[in-house]
């Protein structure tokens, strides 16, 4: 294809001559194939470490530096997304800063990286990732006030994160603009061609059919965005699953009647309830039994299980015990043990991963974690704190874990008055606050897709797909 | 206060940055604009303390967005003062919440365990008196959402009061006793006695004017919530709730006690936040973007200009100055 082999070195609109190792240099001189997209993005984090300022992080400022004396090396994120066809080719583009010194008899070696969670303001010489990917390139001489180009096909193959490190081996140092400097920021440029492959994903495509389970958490109170939540469910067929706090304040019959009923209550009879905390404000979250009935599982107990197509759907209790041990935690491993189901799907209340600033991360849930992750689940959403966030598959400890990792959910934006966030935790992937919403999931006989749908009027989105394991 | 320990704290807590930047300044001139040309190490100019999405960081204040030197600290929040440092930690899978007192070379003084997740914090002028707010799980009377824990240390009698809730408090002139008082947003007077706080109770939110000694509180105006006092102690620089109600957000606002007067600032966002006195003239609060990820911003305490971004990527904010 063309565009795989031209690329572009753009000088205040003149070509400059470029020495370039491992990659074919040219100046643009045709059009893109007509039927191909292009789509460019700007870092989601940038910033570059220096040996001699070993506890000093760059994050914000609107440099980025390589040299090999003193020792500078720069790291640059992009999130790629919003793709629905293959990548055909991708170009790092950066500019050499427009100040005395910038320019360089070397810019650089490019090269992937294996970490792309590492945090733009938290990275210092004496906390930097490893640059242990491939090379992508290399670059000459550079001017000052230029853009350069760097192929970057060998990393970029889809939606995702990725990160690039730059490391130099001169003495004579380059400075490039970083994005905080907005119209010089590096860039991403990423051409896809005009059709989907068809083998792209031949473990969660999609089938006519396939069972769709969506809800969210904290719920019904005297606000309206219960009753937008509730406007969205009318237009999604499936099963409904609530992650606790269904009605505010106290999940008393007075409560449900009151906020729930008029709201999601038309949905009850699809639903499938998880209780919270203030559920559990009416002493045994009497309301909340009475209220659902058979379709939350035993009354009282608060934890059950149901099949929908490949998939085991758990439903559990955060506010009863949870230990090691515990008739909750012997259920769930025999329930697990029992099912035949390629794939697993649990929920409950309290987040044992949030970065959430009213409620802290939830410990006393972890040995429910460990027995999901011992029988390889796959998907977990919980709710408590009023906003929504999505993790990448981790283990019981919160490490990543791309291999057998549970991808862990909050979606605590079912219509109570949102929170904050605090410190942002680790494998943090995607997150907003003051959207309502539902969270859909698609569950694909091998896998499932997740959709975050905002109520009318609001446009946050988060999208995405994942494989059984 | 001291001048000459205003400068020995600025200059160790820039000590990082400064050593970095002599050298990184001679050999690279494109680091000027990182402000490396405006620290030198002969500079007593503040910095100013600030979270790095948790990290414990200081920024020069004539460069704020220039480079930021890190602590291995970790902090859900961090205040400082005149040598003490304050910084709530984060739970783990081992630990619950606790706090530390660390000097100004983060030698840890004390550590107290709490129970809660780390809200506000504070240190008084002279950094002797460390207040700190928590939301905390499980109060039988929380109806509303969440309910709050605020405790406070004098760090140099070692007197601990684990919560507010056991101070006498008056409303309207008169003893007030209720389950459902929650505390938060303690400011200091200079004298380390005479405090301000959020009295939270039937549904109304006051600001107390507190009197540690005497263990007790007396509300003396009503939608006043997270109270910065300035350091002439004339004017309160807090949240107040849009027509009363948090539902619809906070307008950050400068109350005058001498007349009571509350003055909106030009900031229009909704502020959730104990903002900063910079000076006489500027407050500085942390503003929350929709992922999370948190600026510190600053705007006059005064109904005039516009609000600037100071840090960004950063929460918390306290001089070392």
């Amino acid at each position: 294809m063309s565009t795989r082999t031209t690329r572009a070195v753009l000088a205040s609109g003149a070509a400059v001559t470029l020495t370039a190792v491992a990659i074919t240099v040219a100046v643009l001189t045709h059009a893109p194939n007509a039927s191909a997209a292009t789509v460019t993005f700007t870092p989601v984090a940038d910033t570059y470490v220096d040996n001699s300022s070993t506890g000093t992080n760059f994050g914000t400022s609107g440099q980025l530096g390589v040299d090999n004396s003193e020792v500078k090396r720069t790291f640059l994120k992009f999130t790629v997304s919003g793709l629905t066809s293959p990548v055909t080719a991708a170009t790092l583009r950066i500019h050499v800063d427009d100040v005395s010194g910038a320019q360089s008899s070397n810019g650089g070696t490019y090269r992937a990286m294996t970490n792309t969670s590492w945090s733009e303001t938290a990275v210092t010489w004496n906390v930097q990732p490893a640059i242990d990917g491939v090379t992508l390139g290399s670059l000459g001489a550079v001017s000052r006030n230029t853009w350069y180009q760097i192929n970057v096909d060998a990393l970029i193959t889809g939606n995702g994160t990725y990160s690039i490190g730059v490391t130099s081996s001169s003495s004579d140092g380059a400075d490039f603009d970083s994005r905080e400097t907005g119209g010089t920021a590096p860039q991403l440029i990423v051409t896809t061609g005009a059709a989907p492959s068809p083998s792209a994903s031949p473990t969660s495509s999609p089938a006519p059919g396939d069972p769709v389970l969506v809800g969210a958490g904290d719920i019904a109170d005297s606000g309206s965005n219960d009753t937008r939540t509730a406007a969205l469910l009318d237009g999604i067929a499936g099963t409904v699953f609530t992650v606790g706090d269904n009605v505010y304040p106290n999940g008393t019959a007075s409560d449900f009647a009151s906020f729930y009923e008029p709201t999601w209550g038309r949905h009850k009879a699809r639903t499938r309830p998880a209780p919270g905390n203030h559920d559990y404000n009416t002493s045994g979250a009497t309301g909340y039994y009475s209220y659902f009935g058979a379709s939350a599982g035993p009354s009282g107990r608060g934890y059950y299980s149901y099949d929908l197509g490949n998939w085991h759907v758990v439903s559990l209790n955060s506010e009863v015990s949870t230990s090691a041990g515990s008739a909750q935690e012997q259920w769930l491993r025999a329930d697990l043990a029992a099912s035949s189901k390629p794939c697993t799907f649990a929920y409950w209340h309290k987040p044992r991963f949030t970065s959430g600033s009213n409620h802290a991360p939830n410990t006393a849930i972890g040995p429910l974690v460990q027995a999901l992750y011992d029988f390889n689940a796959d998907v977990v959403v919980a709710g408590h704190n009023h906003q929504y966030e999505r993790f990448a598959p981790m283990n019981p400890s919160g490490g990543l874990d791309t291999a057998r990792g549970i991808r862990h959910f909050v979606a605590g934006m079912g219509g109570a008055g949102a929170y904050s966030f605090g410190t942002i935790q680790p494998n943090s992937e995607a997150r907003n606050t003051g959207t309502a919403g539902v969270l859909k999931f698609t569950l694909h006989a091998n896998g499932y897709n997740w959709q975050f749908v905002p109520v009318a009027g609001q446009t946050y989105s988060d999208s995405g797909s994942g494989s059984c394991h | 206060m001291n001048r000459n320990l205003v400068a020995a704290l600025a200059a160790l807590l820039l000590a990082g940055v400064v050593a970095g930047y002599v050298v990184h300044a001679r050999q690279s001139p494109a680091a000027r604009d990182l402000g490396a040309q405006s620290v030198t190490a002969h500079s007593v100019e503040p910095g100013l303390q600030v979270l790095s999405n948790g990290v414990l960081s200081t920024v020069s204040l004539s460069d704020p967005q220039g480079a930021r030197a890190l602590t291995p600290l970790q902090c859900d929040r961090a205040h400082a003062a005149a040598g003490t440092v304050a910084c709530l930690v984060p739970v783990d899978a081992f630990r619950g919440t606790h706090i530390q007192i660390l000097d100004r070379q983060l030698r840890l003084q004390r550590e107290i365990p709490l129970t809660g997740f780390p809200n506000r914090l504070r240190v008084s002028a002279s950094g002797r008196m460390v207040a700190w707010t928590l939301f905390v799980d499980g109060h039988s009377y929380a109806t509303t959402g969440f309910s709050t824990s605020a405790g406070i240390l004098d760090t140099k009698t070692g007197t601990l009061v684990p919560t507010l809730e056991d101070f006498a408090s008056t409303v309207d002139g008169k003893p007030y006793a209720a389950a459902d008082k929650n505390f938060w947003g303690v400011t200091f007077a200079a004298d380390d006695n005479r405090f301000y706080a959020t009295m939270s109770t039937g549904g109304q939110r006051y600001l107390v004017e507190g009197d540690f000694a005497a263990r007790k509180v007396r509300a003396i105006a009503r939608n006043v919530e997270c109270p910065s006092l300035s350091a002439d102690g004339r004017r309160i620089a807090f949240k107040a709730a849009v027509d009363g109600h948090p539902r619809n957000g906070w307008r950050l606002s400068v109350l005058d006690l001498a007349t009571m007067a509350v003055t909106p600032t030009a900031e229009t966002r909704s502020v959730d936040d104990q903002p900063l006195w910079l000076d006489s003239e500027t407050i500085a609060y942390a503003l929350q973007r929709d992922d999370g990820v948190n600026d510190v911003w600053t705007v006059a305490a005064s109904s005039t200009g516009q609000p600037h971004l100071l840090v960004p990527q950063a929460n918390s904010p306290a001089l070392v100055n």
